[in-house]
C-alpha cells in the first residue's frame, strides 16, 4: 500500500503545482520564464510518482504502517488552539491550553501532574521570552492589557 | 601559514569577550542537554531557538547555535554509551562498543575516552577549518553560475545517495524541496508564483515555519508512537579517565578517526554520517583481534566518537566558502544568519571577517567548554536521562509555538508550521524522509537563480555546463555516484553500513 499511496501523493502535488503554474510563462531555454521550473519540477514529481505506483503493480508494496490519529490529532490540534488563542487571550491562556490539549494525545498522561506541569511551564515561559528576552508576545491582555 | 594564524589570533579576540563566551557556553550547555533529553533533536533545538537569539549580535547568535550543534553530538555519545540509545545519528557507532563497555562497569571509561577523543578531533578540524577556509573562498570566488550550480547538483545528489531508505523517494523530496522554494515571487519578472492567490505566501514560504512543523512537528508525532526502549545502566559510572592500556590503544584510532571524520565532512549533501561508520570499519579490519569488537573494544569508540566531532566541524566548511548547506542543521544556520542580514557563501569571510573567525575560533572554545562539562558533571547529566517524555513533549511543542509565533509575532505562522507537521506525518508514514526536502528548499532559490544566469550567458545553450571543466567534472561525479548508489551489491552494503546497529 504505501508505494501505491506515495505515488498517489506525488501525482496529486504534480497536479496542483501544475494547475497553478500552468498560467506562468515558460519563455525560452534563452530567457527561462518564471513557469519553467516550477513546470518542470511537477513534471518530474509527477513522473517519480508514477514509477512508485509501477513499483507497487509489480509487487513491491513498501510497509504499511499502523495510521493511528489521537498522536496528530492532540499534538496538530494543541498548536493550532495556541495559534488562535495566544493573540486574543495571551500566553498565560495559550500556554496552559496548549499542554492540556497535547495531554490528551498520551496515554501515559497523569492529569494531577499536567495542571501543575502547565502552571510552571507558563509562569517559566512568560518570565523568559516576555521579561527576560523582551519579545512582544502577549501575556495577558484582558487582565493586564498586554 | 602566517596569515593562519594572524586569522586564528584575531578570531580567537573575538570568540572571548565576555558576551561570546556566555553565549557559547549557552550553546553547549543547551547542546549538551538536547543530546541526551529524549526525543529533541538539534533541528528542532535551533528552530526553537533562533527567535531568542533576534536581540544578539550575528556573531553571538552563530556561536551560540553553533554550540548547540557540536554539544548534541556530545550528549549524543552519552545516551549511546548510558542507555544504547544514539542521541544523534552520527552516535549510532558508538552506541556498539561504548554501551558494551558500560555494562561492564566501565562507563567512566567509555564517556572519558569518548569526551577526549572529541576535545582531540575538536581541536584539529577548527585548524582545518581555518586553513581550508581562505583557499576554499578564493576558489569560490572565481566559480561562475555554471560551477555554482553543478556544486549544488553535487550536494544534492550526496544527499540523495545518502539518505536512508528508497533513492527515489528521497530524490521526490529533493524536487518538491526546490519546487516548495520556487512558492513566491519570481525573482526577475516578479511575478507571483503557485500562491494559490494567498498574499502571506508572495514573500515564499518562511524556512523556519518549514523546518519546525517537518522536524519538531513532524518528530513529537513520531516519538509518541514509537516509545524507546530504554535500557539505563545502573551501575556506577566509575573512573572516568582511561588508564596507559586504554590510552594506548585508542590514540591510532583516534588519529585516524579524526582524519577521516575530517575528510568525509567537508563533502556536501552530509558526508559527515559516513565518518564514524568508515572509522569503526576501518579499526575493526585493522585489529588484531577483530572479534573483540561489538564487546567492548574502547578502539571501536575513540574511532569513531574521533571522526563525529571532527565531521561535525567541517562540515561548516561548504557553508562557510560556499554558502552550501551539506545537511539540515547546516541549512537552519544558513536561515539563521539570513534573518540577521548575513548571506552565506564567499563574501563572509570578507565582508564580516569578525563572524568568520569568530565562530572558528568559538569551535575550539566551545569544545574545551564541553570538555569540563561533561567529565566532571556527567552525574547531573545521567539524572536528566530519567525525565519522561510524557511531559518532554508538550514542552517541546510549547517552546516550538512560542518561537514561531515570535519570528514574525504572527500567529497564522503557527498554523501554517501544523500544516507541515501533518505534511511531514504523511511523508514520513509513506516512506519519505524529509531532510532531504529541506536541502532541496534551502538550495532551491540559488540553484534556480544560477541556472538562468548561466543559460542568459550562454545564450540558451545547456553545454555550457558539460563545456566548462570545472561544472563538467562535477556532474560527471555527482552521476557517477547516483549510478554506483543504483548498483545492486552496492546498495547491500549501503543498508548494512546505514542500519549497521544490530549486533
Amino acid at each position: 500500500m504505501q508505494n501505491l499511496m506515495a505515488g498517489l501523493l506525488l501525482i496529486a502535488i504534480a497536479a496542483v503545482a501544475g494547475a497553478q503554474g500552468s498560467s506562468l510563462s515558460v519563455g525560452t531555454l534563452r530567457h527561462i520564464g518564471p513557469g519553467m521550473i516550477p513546470l518542470t519540477l511537477a513534471a518530474i514529481l509527477g513522473f517519480i510518482g508514477v514509477l512508485l505506483m509501477l513499483m507497487w503493480w509489480r509487487g513491491d508494496r513498501g510497509d504499511s504502517g499502523r495510521w493511528p490519529l489521537r498522536g496528530p490529532i492532540f499534538i496538530l490540534g494543541a498548536a493550532v488552539v495556541f495559534g488562535l488563542t495566544v493573540r486574543p487571550l495571551g500566553l498565560t491562556v495559550a500556554g496552559p491550553l496548549l499542554v492540556v490539549v497535547a495531554a490528551f494525545a498520551s496515554h501515559e498522561t497523569r492529569w494531577k501532574e499536567i495542571i501543575i506541569f502547565a502552571t510552571g511551564m507558563t509562569i517559566f515561559c512568560v518570565a523568559l521570552f516576555r521579561y527576560a528576552l523582551t519579545l512582544p508576545i502577549p501575556v495577558a491582555p484582558w487582565l493586564i492589557g498586554y | 601559514m602566517d596569515g593562519l594564524i594572524d586569522n586564528l589570533a584575531h578570531g580567537f579576540s573575538i570568540a572571548v569577550s565576555l558576551n561570546n563566551l556566555g553565549l557559547c557556553f549557552i550553546g553547549v550547555v543547551v547542546g549538551t542537554l538536547v543530546g541526551i533529553l529524549p526525543g529533541v533533536g538539534p533541528i528542532a533545538t535551533i528552530a526553537m531557538l533562533l527567535p531568542l537569539t533576534f536581540n544578539f549580535d550575528p556573531t553571538g547568535a552563530l556561536i551560540m547555535l553553533a554550540g548547540i550543534y557540536y554539544g548534541a553530538q556530545y550528549g549524543g555519545s552519552t545516551t549511546a554509551i548510558l542507555i544504547n540509545i544514539p542521541g544523534e545519528a552520527t552516535s549510532v557507532v558508538t552506541v556498539l562498543d561504548g554501551h558494551q563497555m558500560a555494562r561492564q562497569g566501565r562507563a567512566g571509561v567509555a564517556l572519558g575516552t569518548a569526551a577526549l577523543v572529541s576535545f582531540f578531533a575538536g581541536t584539529v578540524s577548527t585548524i582545518v577549518v581555518a586553513a581550508l577556509g581562505v583557499p576554499l573562498t578564493k576558489l569560490a570566488l572565481l566559480f561562475g553560475p555554471a560551477e555554482y550550480f553543478a556544486l549544488m547538483v553535487l550536494g544534492l545528489s550526496f544527499a540523495v545517495v545518502l539518505a536512508q531508505g528508497s533513492l527515489l523517494k528521497a530524490a521526490a523530496m529533493i524536487f518538491l524541496g526546490i519546487l516548495l522554494a520556487s512558492i513566491g515571487t519570481d525573482l526577475e519578472t516578479g511575478e507571483e508564483r503557485l500562491t494559490f492567490g494567498f498574499s502571506e505566501l508572495a514573500d515564499g514560504i518562511d524556512f523556519v515555519v518549514l523546518a519546525m512543523g517537518m522536524f519538531g512537528f513532524a518528530e513529537i508525532l513520531r516519538n509518541l508512537e514509537n516509545p524507546e526502549s530504554r535500557d539505563l545502566v545502573s551501575a556506577k559510572i566509575g573512573r572516568l579517565l582511561p588508564n596507559r592500556e586504554d590510552v594506548k590503544a585508542s590514540i591510532m584510532p583516534m588519529i585516524r578517526g579524526t582524519g577521516l571524520g575530517a575528510i568525509l565532512g567537508i563533502l556536501p549533501g552530509n558526508g559527515a554520517v559516513l565518518g564514524p561508520f568508515a572509522s569503526y570499519a576501518t579499526e575493526k579490519k585493522l585489529a588484531k583481534d577483530p572479534s573483540r569488537f561489538g564487546k567492548g573494544a574502547i578502539e571501536g569508540v575513540a574511532g569513531p566518537e574521533a571522526a563525529n566531532n571532527a565531521g561535525a566541524q567541517t562540515a561548516f566548511i561548504p557553508l562557510l566558502t560556499l554558502g552550501i548547506p551539506p545537511n539540515a542543521v547546516m541549512a537552519l544556520m544558513v536561515g539563521a544568519m539570513t534573518i540577521h542580514g548575513i548571506i552565506p557563501g564567499p563574501q563572509v569571510m570578507t565582508k564580516s571577517p569578525d563572524l568568520f573567525w569568530g565562530m572558528v575560533a568559538s569551535m575550539w572554545i566551545g569544545n574545551a567548554f564541553l570538555l569540563i562539562i561533561n567529565l566532571p558533571l556527567i552525574g547531573i547529566w545521567v539524572k536528566l536521562l530519567n525525565v519522561p517524555y510524557r511531559l518532554m513533549f508538550s514542552a517541546i511543542l510549547l517552546f516550538c509555538s512560542i518561537g514561531i509565533y515570535s519570528i514574525n509575532n504572527d500567529a497564522s505562522d503557527v498554523l501554517l508550521t501544523a500544516l507541515f507537521g501533518l505534511a511531514g506525518y504523511v511523508f514520513i508514514k509513506f516512506g519519505f524522509e524529509p531532510a532531504p526536502l529541506l536541502l532541496g528548499f534551502v538550495l532551491g532559490r540559488l540553484m534556480e537563480e544560477k541556472l538562468r544566469q548561466a543559460l542568459i550567458i550562454s545564450r540558451g545553450d545547456f553545454m555550457t555546463f558539460v563545456n566548462n571543466p570545472v561544472s563538467a567534472v562535477l556532474l560527471v561525479i555527482s552521476v557517477g555516484i547516483i549510478i554506483l548508489a543504483v548498483l545492486p551489491s552496492i546498495r547491500a552494503k549501503k543498508a548494512i553500513a546505514l542500519a549497521g546497529t544490530d549486533p
